[in-house]
């Protein structure tokens, strides 16, 4: 087990390193961002001086191992645009992105593993056709064609949800989630929903066949014990691997939900960024969400040995 | 019957200042959608248009200009002018005070200066246009230029955001980003970064009677479809930067009044003299006259913006000092189009390369394309190439885009000298690719020309010169649409598509 995780913790910062490698060269192929950052009627020694000033007129592998130095201890430098540290923007949309994802991946869940199990348990039946149908919807969907769509229903028709932005209540010091999280969460979780039906379906009807079940069943043991005991534990495991990705995925932020409904986390500061060419708040986003991506996989693979103890790591 | 007259007179007075205390206090919460977050709620640092229109509620300069285009006194009382025009004294308004408390005195004015021109400022040069500025006395300042400059004045209107030097000091410069402190008719209260800006109403703002609203709240929306969804459900009072076709869909909508001003920014299609385009064909003024007329600009317009949309007739506007009225636009020739390069030695047109940016004004893709089809059909073959804006604008700087590029420029101070010293003024200019001598010429008398009168002399005799020589082919004067909720009074949008929320009040 211990080796594993050393493998995967090595492996992790391989991934890691190939993606500052691969976002800063790629930015870097945009031209420099100096002709953003100075007015229009700066003078070419005015820009010059910009230029020298942020390191830019440096040769690119010289800029490179600047950047990696910062990286390495968590510095990206300053934003571009906001001309303060992109770290600590990064940290300051994200509790508004946590919520969104949290709430994304718990709509996804409540809905998603609900419906597979009813699909999966009645194949051929009304449950069975309206969750395949919740799958395919859910996956094919544009959510961002959603998101207005229910900006246009349920906001400007209905006026039961605010259009946009994120409004929290604080009790003892805690923000909590009003309903301004709901559409986006709701247009955010689509994807998430779809998928966890597909695979929920997909485990209890495998499982269904299994001879364990079938021997439980011959035991005269009810539904409710077979599908508590045996299905849903057993169902759990790819369960888990979706759930711990996609919250990977969630986190690092939806630049089309976050946009759209003007939610100030990490997907908003994102479409910002790169709008502005604002190289280092760019990098640092990329890092940031690779790294929660990074690290809620390694959570899942471990999760996975704790959920099935017959997972074995190799050593 | 002396008590009873005194009550009397108490009454009466109460009665006669009760409602104008109830007139003068701010009201209400007005609530705006910014199409950006603003980087910053300062001048110097403000990277674009949101930001200063924020930037200006809490903040006031020295001098202001007016709905009408005027400069007006502001923090400063009144001012005089040296004879050679290079030298400004300022006699500043006393009894103004900072919403921290702080005086505003010369020690201010210094200090904004000092930091506003340091480098790391991105109006930096908005700033180094005055070469000095000294305190004379407690309320006495000089600004000084390196020769006679007529747009100091305006400059300072729109870039010299007074700050407390004190407290300036102690917050340092990223505490005092995070809370600003100015002047103006709203005081800062909170900023949630990406969510919301607050300001309220500063109760002792040194002109009387504003502001009218006791909270101003901005909120970025940057989609469009969702700034026009939220004016409608009432969760903001002002929706700026839509298109005619959203215009024309809120029109319907009982809630929400429709505004729609012509905007100060000019589109064109520049041609390079200086690095790509020498030895072009352009290089010739009868093959640029042509160009201008083989592009029917009144059919893109109708087309592409509805009819909103002015033709251009070169960078100066109606709006900016100095307009020509009695100048047309090219307008749409084949003949004469023909004619031109036939005189010109190109009966049978040429090619060129062209280039225009994406993705940064609206239907600019498809008004170069049909650019591109309207010089097709007089023999100009173009390879265009759309390219992404930020890259664009990166080679544009550095005057590496094909001989035939298009773009835009706005101008924010009344007067199209820094447009058109920016746009024209060659190898000095970074986002220049034209030099012509004449052109210098007037552009060094206009910028020496203190005299108002004069000035506007002088840019009639550019704009004619061109007229004949043109630099662009001239497109077209952008109208923008608002959307306002109906209980919003006296809101006052300017073409720099700058607002002052002062004056406004919802009911």
């Amino acid at each position: 087990m211990q080796r594993y995780i050393l493998s995967r913790l090595i492996q992790s910062l391989l991934i890691l390193l190939g993606v500052l490698l691969i976002v800063f060269f790629m930015l870097q192929l945009t031209g420099d961002p100096v002709s953003l950052m100075v007015s229009r009627n700066a003078s070419p020694e005015q820009v010059q001086r910009v230029r020298e000033e942020m390191g830019f007129n440096r040769p690119m592998m010289v800029q490179f191992a600047d950047f990696m130095t910062g990286a390495v201890v968590g510095d990206f430098g300053m934003s571009l645009r906001h001309r303060q540290p992109a770290m600590k923007l990064i940290l300051e949309r994200l509790p508004a992105t946590v919520e969104l994802a949290t709430v994304a991946l718990l709509m996804a869940m409540v809905i998603g593993i609900p419906l597979g199990l009813l699909g999966g348990s009645n194949p051929g039946g009304f449950w069975d056709t309206l969750c395949r149908l919740a799958g395919l919807i859910g996956q094919t969907i544009p959510n961002f064609w959603l998101a207005l769509i229910l900006i246009v229903f349920f906001s400007v028709g209905l006026g039961w949800f605010p259009t946009f932005g994120r409004e929290t209540c604080t009790v003892f010091g805690i923000h909590l989630p009003t309903r301004s999280v709901i559409l986006p969460a709701f247009a955010l979780c689509l994807f998430t929903t779809g998928q966890l039906v597909r695979f929920t379906r997909a485990a209890v009807l495998e499982i269904k066949n299994e001879d364990y079940v079938r021997t439980a069943y011959s035991k005269g043991i009810g539904d409710r014990q077979i599908y508590t005991r045996h299905i849903l534990r057993n169902a759990a495991i790819p369960l888990i691997s979706i759930i711990g990705v996609q919250f990977g995925y969630l986190l690092s932020g939806s630049i089309y939900i976050e946009t759209i409904f003007s939610w100030p986390g990490i997907g908003n500061l994102l479409a910002e960024a790169i709008g502005n060419r604002d190289f280092a708040l760019v990098q640092a986003i990329a890092f940031f969400a690779s790294l929660t991506v990074v690290i809620l996989n390694l959570l899942t693979d471990i999760a996975y040995g704790l959920a099935d103890p017959r997972i074995r790591y190799g050593d | 019957m002396t008590r009873r007259c005194c009550f009397i007179l108490l009454t009466l007075s109460l009665v006669a200042i009760t409602p104008l205390a109830a007139m003068a206090a701010p009201q209400g919460t007005l609530r705006v959608a910014t199409t950006t977050m603003p980087n910053a709620i300062d001048l110097p640092m403000g990277a674009e248009r949101n930001a200063h229109n924020v930037s200006w509620q809490i903040y006031n300069a020295l001098t202001w200009i007016n709905d009408e285009g005027k400069v007006v006194p502001a923090l400063a009382e009144s001012w005089t002018i040296s004879e050679n025009g290079a030298e400004y004294t300022f006699k500043l308004r006393k009894g103004v005070k900072f919403h921290n408390g702080e005086a505003f005195n010369a020690n201010s004015v210094v200090a904004t200066w000092e930091r506003g021109k340091q480098d790391k400022m991105q109006w930096k040069e908005k700033f180094a246009i005055a070469k000095y500025v000294q305190k004379v006395d407690e309320y006495t300042v000089k600004i000084g230029a390196e020769g006679p400059s007529p747009l100091l004045l305006r400059v300072i209107a729109e870039f010299w955001a007074m700050i407390p030097p004190r407290y300036y000091q102690q917050m340092g410069e990223n505490g005092f980003l995070n809370h600003p402190v100015g002047t103006g008719p709203f005081m800062f209260k909170e900023w949630k970064k990406g969510d919301r800006i607050i300001f309220e109403a500063n109760p002792d703002y040194w002109e009387d009677g504003y502001p009218k609203v006791k909270r101003l709240i901005f909120r970025p929306i940057p989609e469009s479809t969702t700034r026009m969804a939220a004016i409608q459900t009432g969760e903001v009072d002002i929706v700026t930067r839509l298109s005619s076709e959203e215009a024309e869909a809120l029109k319907a909508v009982p809630n929400v009044k429709m505004i729609n001003y012509p905007v100060d920014r000019v589109y064109y299609i520049a041609f390079n003299n200086l690095t790509s385009g020498k030895g072009q064909p352009t290089e010739s003024s009868l093959v640029r006259k042509a160009m201008n007329y083989a592009v029917d600009v009144q059919a893109i317009i109708d087309a592409l913006f509805d009819g909103y949309g002015r033709q251009a007739t070169g960078l100066i506007t109606p709006g900016d000092w100095g307009y020509d009225e009695e100048i047309e636009p090219f307008g749409y020739d084949l003949k004469k189009a023909g004619e031109l390069l036939n005189a010109a030695g190109y009966p049978d047109g040429f090619s060129m390369g062209f280039a225009c940016p994406s993705g940064a004004y609206t239907n600019f893709e498809q008004v170069c394309e049909a650019i591109q089809g309207y010089l097709g059909a007089v023999g100009i073959e173009t390879d265009l190439n759309l390219m992404e804006s930020g890259k664009y604008w990166d080679l544009e700087g550095k005057k590496q885009l094909p001989p035939l590029f298009g773009d835009s420029w706005s101008e924010a101070t009344g007067e199209a000298l820094p447009r058109l010293k920016g746009a024209l003024g060659g190898m000095d200019a970074s986002f220049s690719a034209w030099s012509d001598p004449q052109i210098h010429k007037l552009l060094d008398e206009i910028g020496r020309t203190v005299d108002d009168e004069a000035r506007a002399k002088l840019y009639v005799e550019l704009q004619r010169y061109m007229q004949e020589n043109p630099p662009f082919i001239y497109l077209y004067e952008p109208v923008t649409f608002e959307a306002v909720n109906p209980k919003v009074k006296d809101y006052r949008p300017r073409a720099a598509e700058n607002y002052y929320l002062k004056y406004t009040s919802i009911e």
